[in-house]
């Protein structure tokens, strides 16, 4: 590549990494967390329920029963049930609940592995809220498209890396000037960037996946498939085992048998979810669903017709479809569910140390345009990249630390408890940037915040053991970790940010700091006439 | 730098559109399979574009030669679509 190509590269790699950091960052970081979002919800809502018995196997048709008397639940609405399993206790069932002709609510029913109801759930999500977070920002319709945009343009990001670095990636591998500032920023880009890239490639490329596979579906509708939607997706392995409604009124019963016919037709399966269709109606079917854990990423799915016994459809190998098979090593991949805790640690280290290449990147950026002539530099661009950098990346960080020391704190019981909670971050987020932006010394307020945000983040632990000591010592003794698990995550970023802030943003007046201030202020004091 | 990156994220798009139909015209692979295949390689293909678009100097030599690969795969599928 000659020397134009390799600037004009190095130019889109910085401009590209820089337009998409602060939403990247939101992504990695919420994803990284999100990697024990089953932990987290277990962490928020397991302590306040603890059980003091283990139970092999759920009596369904005794749980059916219960909620069928209770509620008037909905016939064409969802009715899932996710099984208690050897890691959590608890069973949750979520389903719709019909109020009036037109109006359903969401009901969220936490089940003791005896299956006696024994408590709702729907104010408990906070492992959810930032799951979402992670893969569409909490912005309706659009989300999902923008957060595959983003991800696209990391993947551009990454490549482009790969490109300018690709002559020094095999001598410089170990390169870290420790004692250089731009070199150390740089170093410490590329030696995360280069040794984490295998895993950087499965997450750009799985993350376009999810969020924008619907372009390719459209397109091999229209072309391959003369616009016939239906075709593609029976080619791509989406089974229909829709059954006409009857209007037959019919109690769901009988589940019990046809959970050992699924166990017994599916072989090695842990069965992890039981959904009913047309829940009431003779036509009503229930779908078992499991993973065989022996093996690598392999599905397995029963479908009967709970009135006759009948099986609609059953799949021992991913709906014996290469794409649905493709599809589900890809989502193994992404969410490091094949080899339990070990590979999720691993890549929340790598996750947590995305976002460090996503700091360095703009921190070279902003050390760059400051070392420009005066008259060279764009000085809102500027400001407003510091204030994205330290107002939107440690705002997030201080965002979810707040996230979770509310989690705890408020009452499981309380009436719009998630919705609380995601207003909180949502507003710690914002303030963060409105402050950055107003801040002149954002070196000094970086530090300060990060070891605030490093505070809040410690003193979950502590805020654990002070409100539910008596259900974490149940769960303990029931073999049941994930508090401890979400502690140790807690603590470890609370260091990770501490180290941060002690190391990176150094917390005395440096010479580039005071050149930054100096610059911005000499800026404002020569613009001041202009714009008057 | 925009008119570079419409010019990748456009041209990336529907020549990864292309280059996949072609695949999947061509290759005598079952169903399932070539689908796969096509997921596998569209979104890299779109993301490669996209970094060569950027490797351009100007914008207009972006447009220019990103278009002269399009345009050969496009009446590649006109063929083979018309013969299937």
């Amino acid at each position: 590549m000659n020397k134009d190509s390799l600037k004009a590269l190095t130019n889109a790699h910085a401009w590209v990494g820089l337009v998409i950091s602060t939403i990247l960052f939101i992504i990695f970081f919420a994803g990284s967390i999100s990697l024990f979002r089953d932990d987290i919800n277990a962490w928020e809502l397991n302590p306040h329920f603890a059980v003091n018995e283990q139970s092999e196997t759920l009596i369904l048709d005794s749980v059916i029963n219960t909620v069928a008397k209770d509620y008037n639940i909905n016939t064409h609405g969802y009715f899932i049930l996710s099984m208690p399993t050897a890691e959590q206790p608890l069973a949750n069932l979520y389903f719709e609940e019909k109020i009036s002709a037109d109006e359903h609510v969401d009901q969220h029913l936490i089940l003791a592995p005896n299956g006696k109801v024994i408590g709702k759930g729907n104010g408990s999500s906070w492992g959810d809220f930032l799951y979402e977070l992670h893969y569409d920002l909490h912005i309706p319709e659009v989300g999902l498209y923008f957060v595959g945009i983003v991800c696209l343009f990391f993947f551009v990001a990454l490549l482009s890396g790969v490109v300018i670095h690709w002559r020094k990636i095999i001598s410089k591998f170990f390169q870290y000037r420790k004692d250089g500032k731009k070199d150390k920023l740089l170093d410490a880009h590329n030696l995360i960037g280069v040794m984490g890239l295998p895993f950087h490639i499965m997450y750009a490329f799985s993350g376009l996946v999810f969020n924008l596979l619907i372009i390719y579906q459209i397109s091999y509708a229209v072309v391959l498939y003369g616009g016939d939607q239906s075709k593609l997706l029976t080619a791509a392995g989406v089974v229909d085992v829709h059954l006409d409604e009857t209007k037959i009124v019919l109690p769901v019963q009988g589940l019990d048998n046809l959970y050992l016919t699924a166990k017994a037709s599916l072989g090695e399966v842990s069965i992890n979810r039981v959904s009913i269709d047309h829940f009431g109606d003779e036509s009503a079917a229930v779908t078992f669903r499991g993973a065989d854990e022996s093996q690598f990423s392999t599905r397995k799915e029963a479908t009967y017709h709970i009135a006759s016994g009948r099986e609609l459809y059953l799949t021992k190998d991913n709906f014996d479809n290469d794409l649905r098979g493709g599809l589900s090593v890809i989502s193994s991949l992404h969410f490091g569910d094949f080899a339990g805790y070990l590979i999720r640690v691993l890549f929340f280290t790598l996750g947590i140390g995305t976002c460090y290449i996503i700091l360095t990147g703009n921190l070279m950026w902003i050390q760059k345009k400051v070392n420009l002539r005066v008259e060279k530099q764009n000085l809102i661009g500027l400001k407003v990249v510091y204030a994205m950098t330290t107002g939107g990346f440690i705002g997030t960080i201080f965002a979810s630390a707040v996230g979770f020391v509310f989690a705890r704190v408020i009452p499981i019981e309380a009436i719009g408890r998630s919705d609380l909670i995601s207003y909180l971050f949502f507003g710690c987020l914002f303030t963060a940037i409105v402050v950055s932006l107003n801040i002149k010394a954002q070196k000094q307020f970086a530090a300060i915040f990060l070891k605030i945000t490093a505070v809040i983040l410690a003193i979950t632990p502590i805020l654990d053991w002070l409100f539910v000591s008596q259900g974490i010592m149940a769960m303990l003794k029931l073999g049941y970790y994930h508090v401890i698990v979400v502690e140790v995550m807690l603590l470890s970023l609370a260091l990770f940010c501490w180290l941060i802030a002690s190391r990176l943003f150094v917390n005395k007046r440096t010479e580039a700091d005071e050149q930054i201030t100096e610059t911005i202020n000499i800026s404002v004091q020569e613009q001041t006439p202009l714009s008057t | 730098m925009w008119s570079r990156t419409f010019a990748g994220l456009i041209i990336g798009l529907l020549l990864s559109v292309s280059i996949v139909l072609n695949l999947n015209l061509l290759l005598p692979i079952k169903e399932d399979t070539m689908l796969l295949i096509g997921l596998l390689l569209a979104f890299p293909i779109w993301a490669g574009i996209q970094v060569w678009g950027y490797s351009f100097t100007s914008a207009k030599k972006a447009w220019l030669k990103l278009s002269l690969v399009l345009i050969p795969s496009v009446l590649i599928n006109a063929v083979l679509l018309s013969l299937r």
